[in-house]
């Protein structure tokens, strides 16, 4: 009697438990059937913006979204076009000095007009920041003059080449003096006021931010009224949620996931080219056999890159021809990409010295990229054919780069991302001396000529004449053979059929006021 | 009872500051410089030394000490994120409220399946059921639990769409993830109550109640479980001190917004003023738990409770 009552209440509780479970069917939100509101956008993305005051970070979620609330005085394209932005002309007045006319129709979220002042106030405001003053370092403040309320002239320290580029990194959009002195420091968390086509509505950090389109916006594009970035970090989760049409877009979508997306007759799978690269970096200050360019070449024939893009990334990007890809200006479209030949990489390797390698290095791999982790084993496998023993380290990723910082590593797995497409930022911080350490240059490479003609390209407006210095570096920077050069690396993202207007912008911060749903 | 309790509040303290001391100690000497995960790659030099000076990094290691000291115990100011320039207890606070409900409601239903499950197996040692209820527990326990949440959410929102795989805002959003979060702590509480109980369905007093004729369920309930629950009220309390701590792992596959995200983005980004912060604040919590545990077992037994008096 008494076990009946026992086995009752348990399988009552567990009853009333997978009814819980079950009860929900009306819950429209987890519906893939439900039909979607036309009017707002959900984009689902793997990391929430650090703080929305462009001048205190540099990352690319905070980016994407700053993208929609800020614009800046150029405006750079899909195809990386310079086109007006805020400022509808630009001449270089005097020798480096350029003055900007600007649009007169333009209003911030909070009412006020767009002055040439409130551009002033940020230039001067992001040359002070340490978090970004690196994108706009060459512009001069004291050359900053407002002549009126729509006309200001901006000079740099030098004649600095990539300058307008610069000028249409999301970090350089503009703030309002007024807004930003008012909130004080809690700009960019409560307060956020831009110019864009989307004004700051919510934010549950961590979790979710809303836009709403912003009505008095000088150019009248149609499109969502809303836009709700959600937060999810597990891209398996992102996936799930895209298929069932909770979100419209889903960002970033893992290689593993493409299949599955492809296959999907409700989804698109949207992957183009972005700006960034994947390399295998070498320590040429560490006493080991590395410091022999033979046997660096040895090592980078040795590595078959498109295997890896195959089994690694699921065939998504293109092997590297150089340190930079070709959507970066300046890149040398004459340059090709080392082939994978194991009998000329064991040549080398007995050339320089060690006929059947017998030495070990270590590798060096940052616990937050399941790809590269993955691509370190490959390397590993491709170099013991060679007779070198390969120490992989998988460390935590702020731990690997103070480690690499420091030149612990004999070789590293990394990626760069040339945000500001142009190869100075390409190739300055990475090659050239006076960067070594945490500011990029981790292979410690030190070459006088690349040096010289890094800095002679930064200094030169004439871009035909940059063209050639930087094509020359690649050349050299390639017979020294600091870098085995990986693949490109690609936007992937995920998308409903019924999303309209999206395109991806190679920098990975796109323009969703164009986005419409039907 | 009561001068037990003011003695342990005012133990808070010393607790407190020693936590302190370890982390911020920790937070020091581990790898990884705070400078370069905010400023990113690129910065030249004087940049970097700039941004070092901003964050205060450049003194020495006792200054920067005493410094956050006085400003938590004189100024009761956390700071703000390296990272994010937020408050940090308007960032903490943001996210109790999730914490608080998950492992609230996971503990509660943990306890609710758990300890019947563990007195149905002592009282039938041996038996089928005890075999089938400790081969669930040990399932609870084993299974790892991001595969379970991935698992709930493959069948209830991708298989069948009636769950809701992310968000923590409404009871829908609730199920999956205070389900895989309990699933563990119901494996833990059920082996701890059958052994419990095992050991005091064995002790004299059991049997005279027995064959005094006393029935089986007032034996079981009344005199065995009440004396056998003191260490299943101790794992339940560890248990949700440390789901308060942050149960990261169903936090990320569920993306809800809760501290132990919070913790983890911190620790990656070197974030040390929201590492300190919260975990200062944890161990708050923690001791409060403990303290409301060692209460809980004055109630439980009254021999105890003497012993404070």
């Amino acid at each position: 009697m008494k076990n009946r009552k026992t086995r009752g209440f348990l399988l009552l509780l567990t009853g009333a438990l997978f009814l819980g479970a079950c009860g929900t069917g009306d819950g429209d939100s987890a519906s893939g059937s439900s039909s979607p509101d036309p009017n707002v956008l959900v984009v689902a993305t793997g990391a929430d913006p650090v703080t929305l005051d462009i001048h205190q970070t540099n990352d690319q979620a905070t980016s994407r979204v700053a993208r929609q609330i800020y614009e800046t005085l150029i405006k750079q394209t899909n195809d990386l076009e310079l086109v007006p932005g805020l400022a509808t002309d630009w001449e270089e007045v005097e020798e480096n000095i350029y003055e900007f006319i600007l649009r007169e129709d333009v209003v911030f979220h909070n009412g006020e007009p767009l002055t040439a002042s409130d551009v002033a106030y940020t230039l001067h405001r992001a040359t002070e920041s340490p978090s970004i003053s690196h994108i706009i370092g060459s512009v001069d403040p004291e050359t900053i003059e407002v002549i009126d309320d729509h006309t200001i002239r901006i000079g740099t320290h030098d004649s600095f080449g990539p300058f307008l580029t610069h000028l249409a990194h999301p970090a350089v959009g503009i703030l309002s003096e007024v807004a930003v002195e008012e909130a004080g420091e809690d700009y960019g968390i409560n307060s956020v006021v831009g110019t864009g086509p989307f004004e700051f509505t919510e934010w549950v950090t961590g979790s979710q931010l809303t836009l709403e389109r912003f009505s008095d916006h000088w150019d009248d594009v149609d499109g969502v009224e809303r836009i709700e970035f959600r937060t999810i970090t597990d891209s398996s989760v992102r996936l799930i949620e895209l298929e069932s049409g909770t979100v419209d877009i889903a960002y970033d979508i893992s290689p593993s996931d493409n299949s599955t997306v492809e296959e999907n007759d409700d989804l698109t799978l949207l992957n183009t080219e972005n700006l960034g690269t994947e390399y295998l970096g070498f320590n040429l200050q560490n006493d080991t056999p590395l410091q022999e360019v033979g046997v660096r070449e040895a090592i980078a024939h040795a590595i078959d890159v498109e295997s890896i893009i195959e089994t690694v990334h699921m065939g998504i990007g293109t092997p590297m021809s150089g340190p930079i890809n070709e959507l970066v200006f300046g890149f040398n479209g004459d340059l090709e990409a080392t082939p994978y030949d194991m009998d000329l990489a064991k040549e080398l390797l007995a050339d320089a010295g060690y006929p059947d390698g017998g030495f070990s290095l270590s590798l060096y791999v940052g616990d937050n990229n399941q790809e590269r982790i993955r691509v370190s084993q490959i390397v590993s496998e491709a170099l013991a054919e060679l007779g070198i023993t390969v120490e992989v380290h998988q460390m935590e990723w702020g731990a690997f780069l103070d480690a690499t910082a420091l030149g612990e590593a004999d070789m590293f797995l990394l990626g760069w991302t040339t945000i500001t497409t142009d190869a100075d930022y390409g190739l300055h911080p990475l090659f050239h001396s006076s960067n070594f350490g945490e500011s990029g240059n981790r292979s410690f490479y030190h070459n006088e000529e690349v040096d010289e003609l890094l800095e002679a390209a930064r200094y030169t407006s004439e871009q035909g004449e940059r063209e050639v210095y930087y094509h020359t570096v690649q050349e050299i920077i390639n017979s020294d053979v600091p870098w085995v050069y990986l693949q490109t690396r690609e936007n992937v993202s995920g998308v409903r059929n019924w999303v309209q207007g999206f395109e991806h912008h190679p920098t990975g911060s796109y323009f969703l006021n164009v986005v419409s749903k039907n | 009872m009561f001068q037990y309790i003011v003695k342990r509040i005012l133990w808070l303290f010393p607790v407190l500051l020693g936590v302190t001391f370890i982390v911020f100690t920790i937070m020091y000497l581990s790898p990884g410089d705070p400078v370069t995960m905010v400023l990113g790659e690129g910065a030249t030099q004087e940049q970097y030394e700039a941004m070092r000076r901003q964050m205060g990094l450049d003194r020495h290691f006792i200054e920067q000490f005493f410094r956050y000291i006085r400003n938590v115990f004189i100024d009761f100011d956390l700071g703000r994120s390296y990272v994010s320039g937020r408050v940090v207890l308007d960032e903490i606070l943001t996210r109790l409220p999730n914490t608080l409900k998950l492992s609230t409601w996971s503990i509660l239903i943990a306890s609710l399946i758990g300890i019947p499950m563990g007195v149905v197996s002592a009282t039938r040692p041996y038996s089928k059921i005890d075999n089938v209820v400790m081969f669930i527990s040990l399932l609870g326990v084993s299974m790892p639990t991001f595969w379970q949440a991935l698992l709930l959410i493959i069948l209830f929102t991708s298989t069948l769409g009636w769950l809701p795989a992310t968000g923590f805002s409404n009871w829908q959003q609730m199920i999956m993830p205070v389900f895989a979060l309990a699933s563990s702590s119901i494996g833990s509480i059920a082996r701890i109550t059958r052994s419990s109980m095992m050991d005091v369905l064995d002790q004299d007093y059991i049997r005279t109640a027995k064959a005094k004729g006393v029935g089986d369920s007032t034996v079981t309930f009344h005199h065995a479980l009440r004396n056998a629950l003191i260490p299943v009220v101790t794992i339940i309390g560890l248990q949700f001190g440390a789901l308060l701590g942050g149960a990261v792992l169903t936090e990320t596959v569920f993306s809800i917004n809760g501290i132990g995200t919070l913790m983890v983005n911190a620790i990656r980004t070197r974030d040390t003023m929201i590492v300190q912060g919260g975990v200062l604040f944890i161990a708050f919590i923690f001791t409060l738990v403990n303290l409301c545990v060692d209460i809980l077992y004055a109630y439980i037994d009254p021999r105890i409770k003497t012993s404070y008096d």
